[in-house]
């Protein structure tokens, strides 16, 4: 049973134009089955922000495809991308970025808001969510009645509340200490068996090895793919590799 | 976004900004408030003072000479010109159903047997008809030739025990001459009765220029010298007299005359000034003798006098109005920086919505909400301060209150109006935040 992909990058190229032209990513190929859990690693400079960026639909490639939830980036206007965005992409950040203030349950029902989602529905969902990621007493909070930990599930809740195709995390326990850190990313497992796709930027080596395989970048190209055992997937321009999945359904 | 979700969100930050927010609105509500108080006092003062013009007093055409290039209102740059002599020949015209002169005579003093106010407004001196019988409470018109009086409420309940009618009151001139007078009627009301006087509430005693002025313009009678009887109504003329028993050498030049037409219509009207006109500028008069290029006569009725009260007001409504529009231009600009400033500290939480999926649209929407909800509290907030300075105003120089509700209506649409102009740009700004950017901000 062929896996149908999350995100699919075909050749994909960025380039800076800030005096010299710079290649931030050159000629990238990568396919994200559903349901997979990659790390993208990779020193700075080397293209993981610019692929995120990608990824996320915050921005277009100068060549090559973006494909994100069956929908070519690139050909795409900035009110069906941000559209695209908004549904099919969940972000996970550093810094949390929560609305600060904004409560615990709104930040969480935020995406959907500019979904048009009725607000009752909204509530609902938000609280479940936050009740999934053991949030549920601190809904009325504010951000800074938050611990980091707690940020940072709020805002995976955020980024889960669309279901969307994938979710992104760009150092998702950069700010957290070890405990803290342990907690999120055994959260990220729980999310990633329950069918979500994830895609997790790092550049610690134990935050990449909870992933099914490790994609290392280098000046703007993929260097080479780790696989860790988790599963054969395909990284290159075939992501034919199988394996026997649940795609997408919710299955715990 | 529906806008009532904008509208939650918006009023988020406003709270959340609870100074900011509140320095900003004070822009548009001391513009609005200004705006508003002034157009009510304009308004309240026009009404009080069309509303004192009683039907009778349409038919009276106030005259006086000045020269033509005055501006001005009644009486700007009067000289005395008319005598006795004038009046009577006016009166005999045809077109002419009465006409007298009009002056004050200064006082210092109004004595009810052993009570004395101070009274500085003086006594009005006119014609018996200056007084219409249905503007009297009670008692009757004064006589000319007699020694006689009629108060004004105002003046007539100044003492303990009030003045009825056949009191007799002692009027100190200004100077200190004394003379004598019986209350022969009491008016209805205690504002002016013709523009001459001016439209305020203040006591006031109606006399008969005949024989008060006649006496205190020759000198006689009241017994002090000519250099007693002070001011610009003192007459300096030369010419036969005429008065009644006074039988003095000099006569009385009016610095204001009135003439009434035979009736309300304006073409008796213009039919009165213009033979009373004629008739002063032709050789018979005694007032042509004193009259050349700089010294014309003109007669107007006390719509026309309004109306040039009325364009000063205006001119000054409309200046302080034009001094509140800039107070709301400047709370305008405040909003607009307040929401750049605003647009910069949130780039961060613009990056947040954007990256969740939040359209260029609705990041415009909420900032463009945001600075509509400033603007609309703070026209609001204007509007209720301005009527209530409006209120006091016209509670403070007692006039009726008159709301022009027009312009408060304007007032809120100006105040939205502010909001979106104010906030466009700004919220314009924060819609086209690049995102990744945006994400990046520190």
């Amino acid at each position: 049973m062929a896996r149908e992909t999350a995100v699919r990058l075909s050749n994909v190229r960025k380039t800076y134009r800030i005096g010299e032209p710079v290649h931030a990513l050159d000629g990238v190929s990568l396919a994200v089955p559903q349901g997979s859990y990659t790390a993208i690693m990779g020193p700075s400079g080397s293209g993981k922000s610019t692929l995120m960026n990608l990824v996320g639909c915050l921005d277009t490639p100068t060549a090559g495809e973006v494909v994100v939830g069956g929908r070519e980036v690139g050909a795409l206007g900035d009110r069906e991308r941000t559209r695209l965005r908004g549904t099919e992409v969940g972000f996970v950040f550093q810094t949390f970025n929560l609305m600060p203030r904004l409560r615990a349950l709104e930040n969480v029902a935020l995406p959907q808001l500019f979904q048009g989602v009725d607000r009752t529905e909204r509530r609902e969902r938000a609280r479940d969510l936050l009740e999934r990621v053991g949030l549920g007493d601190r809904a009325d909070h504010l951000p800074n009645e938050l611990s980091g930990g707690q940020r940072q599930r709020v805002a995976l809740a955020r980024a889960l509340v669309n279901d969307p195709a994938i979710v992104l995390a760009d150092e998702p326990s950069g700010n957290l200490d070890t405990d803290t850190e342990a907690d999120i990313l055994d959260l990220f497992d729980e999310f990633h068996e329950g069918g979500t796709t994830m895609l997790v930027v790092t550049h610690e080596r134990h935050v990449a090895e909870r992933a099914d395989r490790i994609v290392h970048l280098l000046d703007g190209r993929i260097e080479r793919i780790e696989d860790l055992g988790g599963a054969a997937d395909g990284a290159t321009t075939d992501p034919t590799a199988s394996r026997t999945s649940e795609s997408g359904g919710d299955s715990e | 976004m529906n806008p009532l979700e904008s509208l939650r969100l918006s009023w988020r930050s406003i709270r959340g900004h609870k100074l900011r927010s509140a320095l900003t609105t004070l822009g548009i509500v001391i513009g609005i408030a200004a705006v508003i108080a002034f157009v009510t006092l304009g308004a309240s003062l026009q009404a009080g003072i069309i509303g004192d013009i009683s039907p009778d007093d349409q038919r009276n055409v106030y005259g006086w000479a000045a020269d033509p290039d005055t501006e001005g209102g009644p009486l700007a740059g009067a000289q005395p010109v008319f005598t006795q002599d004038d009046l009577e020949a006016v009166e005999g015209l045809e077109d002419v159903e009465a006409a007298y002169g009009y002056a004050t005579i200064q006082t210092q003093a109004i004595s009810n047997g052993n009570e004395t106010v101070a009274q500085g407004n003086g006594l009005i001196a006119s014609g018996p008809s200056y007084i219409r019988e249905d503007r009297l409470s009670a008692g009757s018109q004064f006589e000319m030739g007699e020694r006689e009086a009629v108060l004004n409420p105002a003046a007539a309940n100044q003492f303990d025990e009030n003045v009825t009618v056949g009191d007799e009151l002692t009027v100190t001139i200004l100077g200190g001459e004394r003379t004598t007078l019986e209350v022969v009627g009491i008016t209805d009301t205690s504002e002016g009765l013709s523009p001459f006087e001016g439209f305020e509430s203040s006591p006031r005693v109606y006399v008969p220029t005949d024989p008060y002025y006649a006496e205190q313009a020759s000198g006689l009678g009241i017994g002090g010298g000519e250099g007693g009887d002070g001011g610009s109504d003192g007459g300096d003329g030369s010419g036969e007299s005429t008065g009644e028993g006074d039988g003095s050498g000099d006569d009385a030049r009016f610095l204001a005359i009135i003439v009434e037409a035979e009736s309300t219509d304006q073409s008796d009207i213009d039919a009165a000034r213009e033979s009373a006109t004629a008739y002063l500028e032709s050789d018979d008069s005694d007032a042509s003798e004193l009259l050349d290029d700089d010294l014309a006569v003109t007669f107007q009725t006390s719509t026309e006098l309004l109306q040039q009260l009325q364009d000063i007001l205006d001119l000054l409504r409309n200046f302080i109005v034009g001094i509140a529009a800039i107070s709301l231009l400047v709370g305008s600009i405040g909003i607009a920086n307040i929401m750049l400033v605003s647009v910069t500290e949130r780039t961060r939480e613009i990056g947040i919505m954007k990256a969740v999926g939040a359209q260029n649209r609705d990041v415009l929407g909420l900032f463009l909400t945001e600075a509509v909800i400033l603007g609309v509290i703070g026209a609001i907030l204007g509007t209720g301060l301005g009527l209530l300075a409006g209120y006091l105003g016209a509670q403070y120089i007692e006039i009726p209150l008159v709301y022009p509700l027009e312009y408060v209506a304007l007032a809120v649409v100006v105040g939205v109006l502010v909001g979106i102009l104010a906030g466009l740009y700004p919220a314009w700004r924060a819609a086209r935040t690049d995102p990744i950017d945006a994400l990046r901000y520190e």
